[in-house]
């Protein structure tokens, strides 16, 4: 379909998406964290872009990062560093893990790109967290106001609100698709589609994702059936590991990624004083890892395993992303609660031990295929 | 004159450490209240409300110095989690889970229930969910913004303290509720005093570092800074520091040294290789002595009794484990100046990301304002299986000789 075509292209082409923005005298905003409030960047007129790593070696930043830090990071970094990342004209960081806090350092240190800005983001939602949270949205807005030398009005706040949250819409629309079975696309595929929502215009991803839900019927090359996954674990930001899954006989139907359901599963409330609805719907939002009420992750997970019928669990660590690495065993004994199988990998973002994953992954759903 | 051992730090782990282990499970059997916590917490919050705190991470360091670090880390492994987690985690996560009797001390009294705060870390947080869900208690969070300035304690931002003495506030009401005693306000205050001459006393102890030969080690540093940590606002820490800073002030007016002919005289970064801590031995046999450790003069911060709140706000908040690394650089320079130091060592600590990144940094910013070199090693302060001591000792002995050609 050439429709699904546009999305992969919109990851492959990101680069040059993000330049022909900026022709129109633009700005184009990086972040790596899905706590950055995107609607506040979008009413500035900015083009918000999560800076994603790539598979194209990491020597530069090598220099930099002790062995034992998050490979995500070491690629952004290294992508940045190579000059991938020139034409950025502002970059976000926060401190929602160990990591990017002290990413926030080395980008200051050693990249070329001005203008990096950190929101400190809380890892509770009480409402004293809520306030402090609200807080520093606000101081978010100003400084790109004078960063920027804009303003940003409630109107374009309402209106990057409606716009986000028609995304979401959308995107919860096209993971029903996955409830079918065979599902109408493929894991790969729906990673894909919320990936590139990070890096495209919101009204043009919003196009694209109206004309998918369109066109998806008529579909003639199915995605083919096979063993019912749900993948969970630390960020994903490409599609390599899905790949080699439904290369093997599985289909990925569900997924907990913070770039996949957890980055839009849950709305803004437009009743409410724009900023402190977007506020609020980032820290109410299902919980990354970093957060004192992770559980409600293991809920989410829980339920995305039921309402997408799975059969078994594949839990992506990245290497030395603490975090997840906790909460690995905990939701493992979750999922074991719904007496689905799990399967633990830890992975290098650089895909070196691919092999070996790769001989795993193929028994495991052997395994499961198996005992159907 | 040289003399390596202190009288005031001799038979220190049993008159210590140990006792405090076996009157933590004497107040445990008497149904004291216990809690669990964490470096960077406000821990005269607990003390002056009698509540008996237990300090993994403490525990961890005694596995190591007994060696029994590695057997626990590799239980926690069995368990699921993965090799590269903090080894403190790891090996009272591993305590945590299976057979009792033969662990050292006995193990850790059980808690009553849990705090912990994202000052230093997120594994801090992580580690005490799983404890929470294990033995089903209450975890409070006391949740710390960033400092991405790398401010002081003075110019921290106004509404990062605010923040935190409103939690303390909301702390005080949980620790209220699970001990099912009031809060005495001139408790605190006492408390706090007790904190800040105990502080004092440990700036007092760390000055007398500067002299040439440098008095006293790593070694007895890395021991002594228990009472800062652990028991900070209580009298046994105040009498312990007074008996203590006597004596290296003595030292150090009689020009005793660590080692006979200082060649080196070195800032030690992070943590020390509990399970190893003969490596600092090794240093003084090569002329070399460990003058200041960041980890000694990142607790110590004045605190004024009569804002009790607010100054454990401004002591913990500004700690670098919750900073830029500027913070850290700040410290580093302050102390390569101060102490005369001609070597900065970084240990990269396998598990922990939050201390080892950065360094590069350090290293690259203290050379170029100082012309100090830093020498970054791989380590972990108490999985011996993620340290190759050979090669560690090589990288020592060719830093040295580079230091001796710059000289």
């Amino acid at each position: 379909m050439e429709v699904l075509e546009r999305f992969r292209d919109c990851l492959s082409k990101r680069h040059d998406i993000a330049k022909g923005w900026k022709k129109r005298n633009k700005p184009v905003i990086g972040w790596t964290c899905t706590y950055t409030p995107e609607e506040i960047i979008h009413a500035a007129e900015a083009l918000p872009v999560m800076v994603l790593g790539d598979l194209r070696g990491t020597k530069l930043a090598d220099a930099y990062l002790p062995s034992n830090s998050c490979s995500f990071a070491r690629s952004c970094l290294n992508a940045a560093l190579r000059g991938d990342y020139d034409y950025l004209d502002g970059f976000v960081e926060s401190n929602s893990c160990d990591n990017r806090g002290k990413i926030f350092d080395m980008w200051t240190h050693y990249t070329k790109i001005p203008n990096i800005y950190f929101i400190n983001t809380p890892h509770t939602n009480t409402e004293k967290a809520h306030q402090f949270f609200y807080e520093e949205v606000v101081k978010f807005k100003e400084w790109l106001e004078k960063t920027f030398n804009i303003s940003i009005s409630d109107q374009a706040l309402k209106k990057a609100i409606e716009v986000h949250n028609k995304n979401r819409l959308l995107l919860k629309k096209v993971y029903d698709l996955r409830m079918k079975d065979p599902p109408l696309i493929s894991g790969t595929e729906a990673l894909e589609i919320s990936l590139s929502s990070t890096v495209t215009p919101k009204e043009e991803h919003n196009k694209l994702l109206n004309q998918l839900l369109n066109e998806i019927a008529n579909r003639s090359n199915k995605p083919k059936k096979g063993v019912r996954l749900l993948v969970t674990g630390s960020v994903m930001d490409n599609a390599e590991l899905i790949k080699i899954i439904e290369g093997v006989g599985g289909t990925v139907v569900a997924d907990d990624w913070c770039t996949g359901s957890r980055y839009f599963w849950n709305l803004v409330d437009l009743d409410n004083d724009p900023l402190r609805a977007i506020a609020r719907r980032y820290l109410d939002k299902i919980p990354s890892s970093f957060m004192y009420h992770h559980e409600e992750r293991f809920k989410h997970v829980l339920e995305m395993a039921k309402r997408y019928d799975v059969e078994a669990a594949v839990i992506f660590v990245l290497k030395f992303c603490d975090t997840h690495m906790f909460d690995a065993p905990l939701l493992r004994d979750e999922l074991k609660t719904l007496d689905l199988p799990v399967l633990y990998l830890e992975w290098e973002h650089s895909m070196s031990g691919i092999a070996g994953l790769k001989t795993r992954i193929e028994a495991f759903i052997e395994m499961v295929g198996g005992v159907k | 004159m040289s003399e390596r051992g202190l009288q005031a730090t001799r038979g220190f782990y049993r008159n210590y450490i140990k006792k405090y282990y076996e009157e933590a499970h004497k107040a445990k059997a008497e149904k004291r209240p216990v809690a669990w916590v964490t470096s960077t917490f406000p821990i005269e919050t607990l003390l002056a409300m009698d509540i008996v705190p237990i300090w993994p991470e403490n525990y961890a360091s005694v596995c190591a110095a007994k060696q029994a670090s590695v057997e626990l880390c590799e239980r926690a492994e069995k368990e699921g989690f993965s090799r590269d987690l903090c080894s403190y985690s790891r090996c009272v996560l591993g305590s945590m889970f299976g057979e009792e009797k033969a662990l050292p001390e006995g193990g850790m009294p059980k808690p009553d229930f849990l705090v912990t705060t994202t000052c230093a870390c997120d594994t801090h947080l992580k580690w005490f969910q799983v404890a929470s869900r294990l033995y089903k208690v209450p975890l409070f969070l006391l949740d710390v913004p960033y400092n991405i300035s790398g401010a002081d304690s003075l110019s921290l931002e106004k509404t990062h303290v605010d923040f935190y003495i409103s939690q303390l506030e909301e702390l005080f009401s949980f620790l209220e509720k699970q001990t099912g005693t009031r809060l005495d306000k001139t408790r605190l205050r006492e408390t706090v005093a007790l904190s800040n001459q105990t502080s004092q006393l440990w700036m007092e102890i760390q000055d007398c570092r500067k002299t040439i030969p440098c008095p006293m080690d790593a070694r007895d540093a890395f021991s002594a800074v228990f009472f800062m940590l652990c028991v900070p606002g209580t009298r046994m820490a105040v009498d312990f520091y007074t008996t203590l800073r006597d004596e290296i002030r003595e030292r150090a007016r009689n020009k005793v040294g660590v080692v006979e002919n200082e060649k080196y005289r070195l800032i030690w970064d992070n943590l020390p290789l509990w399970f190893n801590l003969k490596i600092f031995e090794y240093l003084n046999s090569l002329g070399a002595v460990v003058v200041a450790e960041t980890f000694s003069h990142v607790w110590a911060g004045s605190l004024d009794p009569s804002k009790p709140l607010e100054s454990l706000a401004r002591k913990y908040l500004a700690n670098f484990a919750n900073a830029s690394v500027k913070r850290k650089i700040d410290m580093i320079l302050n102390l390569a100046e101060g102490f005369s130091v001609n070597g900065i060592i970084l240990p990269t600590n396998w598990g922990c990301r939050m201390m080892s990144l950065g360094e590069t940094i350090v290293r690259d910013t203290v050379y170029k304002k100082l012309g100090v070199p830093s020498l970054i090693i791989d380590v972990d302060s108490s999985d011996w299986r993620n340290y190759n001591e050979a090669q560690v000792k090589d990288r020592f002995e060719t830093f040295f000789e580079t230091l001796t050609r710059k000289q």
